[in-house]
């Protein structure tokens, strides 16, 4: 029997209750293969003349390469080709550049620094495993190591290294304008102002390794009619397509990817790095090539969920409401980006955890530290702040002297309260979880907490989006020049509001990178949001008497290509991420018109060819037909 | 390329030994490494039947054990009920299905549990050519001695003499942040002779003569082991791995002894 309890009873209005499989008993549809050892991974598929790729990898965590003698290696027996940089057709790529976001900065291979320990600089192809590995060790690398940074904080300090050369401030710029990503909401200083106490707090979690059963790996062969097929273990098959196609600078029709089976992966086979040096090796040595990390290269150059340190300072009432919260919080993304950039975004959404608070502030920062660049993990960005967050609520709990769960419950967001990333809270339910968390571990609340719903009082006054101050603190390169504070609003030499009611910039989605991306109406039955690429309304700035400045300039939408259509995914990435109004440093009298702003292409009549009637909303509602069939299935 | 040389005799083995070459005993770190590639290893010896040197057998006060007896065939031997908890530190079932005697003694840090405990019971090894050596004498020579073991005697202690623990992280199976064995013949209820050794504190198992000296006359209470206790720092240098750095190692060495000495948490 199913030890899971489902409290039908508390959402009954809100949900169709005709569950066909939840709460009962399922097989998974794979696990028949899975308990038979049945199931076909990646390495089971067989080759004739299977050759077998391993990597030289660096021993420093920084150190300029000056020259890499390979001689060596290359006469050695098996030994069938040695890969450097140079065989690399594209060498450099972000692996967000698929979705248009972030600077190309990182090498499959590395020719000129590494950057952090295990930074592939060669790679070996020779008949055995065995071979490959002693070649790699009679390969020649003269390095002058370099002085290394492997604290977030300390990378921010202006005689820091420079990590990551596309970088040189180890920040990510955000919007291209800040090094870290700002959310404000309300007034957080006029909130501690009004508090009785204020709770300050630091959290902090080491990187975690994905630790998968079946080490990341791919083996690739030449097909016929000049295409590779390649199967993987990712977890990400059009990602590492993607990304193969552009690091060999290849079409995708070329590459044959089959994936599948995965051997445990929880977001540490998404990255992409043992597809492209496969295909390349069975391009190179016209024959199959095997590159699979062992376990030691799994826990050394895996990306791993990175580290993240935490700031909370909260303004707090007697009576426990939580008056303001700001944070300040460091994401270490190691020596690339990867997808700690992106991270950052979800978290920025999702601040400042599941309570209205009406004034929030938050300035997070991606740093680039000499250490392994960390990636995605199961609720990667999320994890960590919510760790450091309940952390303080136990803290606040303390300091007023109140029940730490009816703490929460009175702090709780409801059901139609505004989040500050603008967005109106739904399907909320902490204040029943709570609840029931307290009833099952015995732990009493008081009548009043055990009466609250998250269904009721939320919305009205809690709905409205206060005036918020904001600043310009933390430009891109200011911190390079000196030491800048990094709480939100510490070290800002000029502030802005932004008047009560407004939703904030919209930022423009990224525009599609290659044409074949570009979103096809008469395929998906949807043109785009139909705020993209919009601005806020000139007359909604000039609407207000303080002066404001340009908007943040947004990548321009390339040139040559038709107007862009932002394909709905990466808008929903990019939404969450609030932009302030910006006050220029001297407040000037007349508002300026956002000059640096590129103007969408107006609608043209012919580029849409299909208007639907009804947005596009996920899924289908027809009778007998799958809510989840999309394209021209759905049709 | 790995190569399989299989011979008769330990006495063949030993003979064709050599740079790059290692003896097969149970293959529990030798054939992992072997997996993952270990450039250390080119050519791997086997014995046809190990069985004969398997055995364990009772020598008046000491015991013999072969040098391819596993860590499974003790736990099930009468004879070495004294090493059950010694014997089952090491690795799941899988690993004592596998895992030898002669194999742990050359394990390399953190592994090599069982070699803590022989090293406190006076163990004497017999060598392939027929001589005898201390174990405490090989240990610091192992990476270069080319003689095998072929077996080893120790002795066997009475009541509670003979005490063993072993710290991990993961248990029941985790490998050693550190583990101690230790024996304290008493007289009259003060030690007499005590012998300790430490597992992962060192690159090889090592026994602390200042923390035996320090023990030595002291009745097993808290004031009588103080002297012990300050004296496990002072005298180790334990390596940084993955489980554990050295300075925790040895921060939290001096606390794991004390409830050794004190008889609390021993298994």
């Amino acid at each position: 029997m199913s030890s899971v309890e489902f409290r039908k009873d508390l959402f009954r209005e809100e949900r169709d209750d005709n569950l066909q499989e939840i709460g009962k008993p399922t097989r998974r549809q794979d696990i028949l293969g899975h308990v038979t050892g049945r199931s076909p991974y990646y390495d089971d598929h067989l080759f004739d003349g299977l050759l077998h790729m391993r990597c030289v990898r660096s021993p420093h965590h920084h150190a300029r390469i000056r020259s890499i003698d390979t001689g060596a290696a290359e006469r050695m027996p098996g030994v069938i080709r040695v890969i450097l940089a140079r065989d690399v057709p594209n060498n450099l790529n972000t692996l967000l550049s698929l979705i248009n976001f972030g600077k190309d900065e990182e090498k499959l291979i590395q020719d000129t620094k590494v950057a952090y320990v295990g930074e592939p600089v060669a790679a070996i192809i020779a008949e055995t495993d065995r071979q490959a590995r002693d070649a790699c060790a009679a390969v020649k690398v003269d390095y002058e190591v370099l002085p290394h940074v492997l604290d977030p904080e300390e990378a921010l300090s202006p005689q820091a290294p420079v990590v990551n050369e596309v970088y040189p401030n180890n920040t990510f710029d955000y919007h291209d304008l800040y090094d870290h990503q700002k959310l404000r909401f309300g007034d957080v200083d006029k909130g501690f102002a009004e508090a009785d106490h204020i709770v300050e707090g630091e959290y902090q979690m080491s990187p975690i390794e994905q630790a998968p059963i079946e080490t990341c790996g791919a083996i690739a062969a030449p097909e016929t009619n000049d295409r590779y097929v390649c199967y993987t273990s990712t977890q990400a098959l059009f990602f590492s397509l993607g990304t193969t196609a552009k690091l060999l600078d290849m079409p995708s029709s070329r590459l044959h990817f089959i994936g599948g089976t995965v051997g445990g992966g929880f977001g540490g086979k998404v990255d992409s790095i043992v597809e492209p040096l496969s295909v390349l090796g069975a391009v190179l040595a016209g024959r199959p090539v095997k590159f699979m990390w062992d376990r030691t290269e799994e826990m050394q150059v895996g990306a791993p969920r990175g580290a993240e340190r935490w700031r909370i300072k909260d303004g707090v009432a007697r009576d426990g409401r939580i008056l303001a919260r700001a944070f300040t919080g460091f994401f270490d993304a190691g020596a690339y980006t990867r997808l700690s950039s992106y991270a950052i975004i979800k978290c920025s959404a999702h601040l400042p955890g599941p309570y209205t608070i009406p004034n929030v502030a938050a300035n997070v920062f991606c740093v680039f530290t000499n250490r392994t660049p960390a990636t995605a993990m199961r609720g990667f960005g999320i994890t960590g702040v919510d760790f450091a967050i309940e952390c303080h609520m136990d803290k606040v709990a303390e300091a007023v002297g109140l029940n730490p769960i009816e703490l929460r419950i009175l702090n709780a967001y409801r059901d139609g309260d505004m989040k500050p990333h603008r967005r109106l809270a739904k399907n909320t339910a902490l204040i029943e979880c709570c609840q029931v968390a307290a009833q099952k571990s015995g732990w009493s609340i008081g009548a009043e907490a055990a009466r609250q719903s998250s269904l009721l009082g939320g919305g009205g006054p809690r709905a409205e989006i206060p005036e918020t101050v904001t600043d310009m603190a933390g430009q891109i390169g200011e911190r390079r020049r000196s030491v800048i504070p990094t709480a939100p609003g510490e070290g800002a030499s000029a502030r802005g509001n932004v008047p009560a009611g407004t939703q904030g910039i919209p930022i423009v989605a990224a525009a599609p990178q290659d044409e074949d991306m570009i979103m096809d109406p008469s395929r998906t039955g949807y043109r785009g949001p139909s705020s993209t690429p919009t601005r806020i309304p000139e007359a909604a700035i000039a609407t207000d008497t303080r002066p404001q400045a340009a908007a943040p300039a947004s990548p321009p939408p390339p040139a040559a290509r038709p107007g862009p259509v932002a394909p709905s995914g990466s808008s929903q990435v990019l939404q969450p991420a609030l932009q302030p109004a910006l006050s220029p440093p001297a407040p000037q009298a007349s508002p300026e018109p956002p000059a640096t702003a590129p103007q969408p292409p107006a609608p043209d009549a012919a580029s849409q060819p299909y208007k639907p009637e009804k947005p596009f909303s996920r899924g289908v509602n027809r009778p007998g037909v799958s809510r989840f069939l999309s394209g021209s299935r759905r049709r | 390329m790995v190569t399989i040389t299989t011979v008769d005799t330990l006495q063949e083995a030993a003979a064709s030994s050599g740079q790059g070459s290692s003896l097969l005993g149970g293959g529990t770190l030798l054939m992992r490494g072997v997996n993952y590639g270990d450039q250390d290893v080119s050519r791997i010896v086997r014995l046809r039947q190990p069985t004969p040197l398997a055995g364990i057998s009772s020598e008046g006060e000491r015991i013999r054990l072969g040098a391819f007896a596993t860590m499974a065939t003790i736990m099930k031997s009468g004879d070495t009920a004294f090493l059950h908890p010694v014997a089952r530190a090491v690795g799941g079932p899988a690993i004592r299905n596998m895992a030898t005697v002669g194999g742990n003694i050359f394990a390399p840090h953190p592994y090599g549990d069982f070699a803590v405990a022989l090293l406190v019971l006076d163990a004497r090894l017999r060598m392939s050519d027929g001589s005898e050596m201390d174990l405490d004498r090989l240990l610091p020579v192992r990476d270069t001695e080319t003689r095998l073991v072929e077996s080893v005697s120790a002795l066997r202690p009475a009541g509670d003499d003979f005490r063993f623990l072993k710290v991990t992280r993961v248990k029941p199976r985790g490998a050693s942040v550190l583990s101690i064995a230790a024996w304290l013949p008493r007289r009259a209820g003060r030690v007499s002779g005590a012998r300790v050794a430490f597992g992962a504190m060192a690159p090889t198992p090592v026994r602390v003569p200042e923390v035996e000296a320090a023990l030595e006359g002291v009745n097993l209470d808290q004031n009588g082991i103080e002297r012990a206790l300050q004296s496990v720092a002072n005298n180790l240098n334990p390596p940084d791995d993955s489980l554990a750095s050295g300075w925790y190692r040895k921060a939290v060495a001096p606390v794991h002894l004390g409830r050794l000495l004190l008889g609390q948490g021993t298994r």
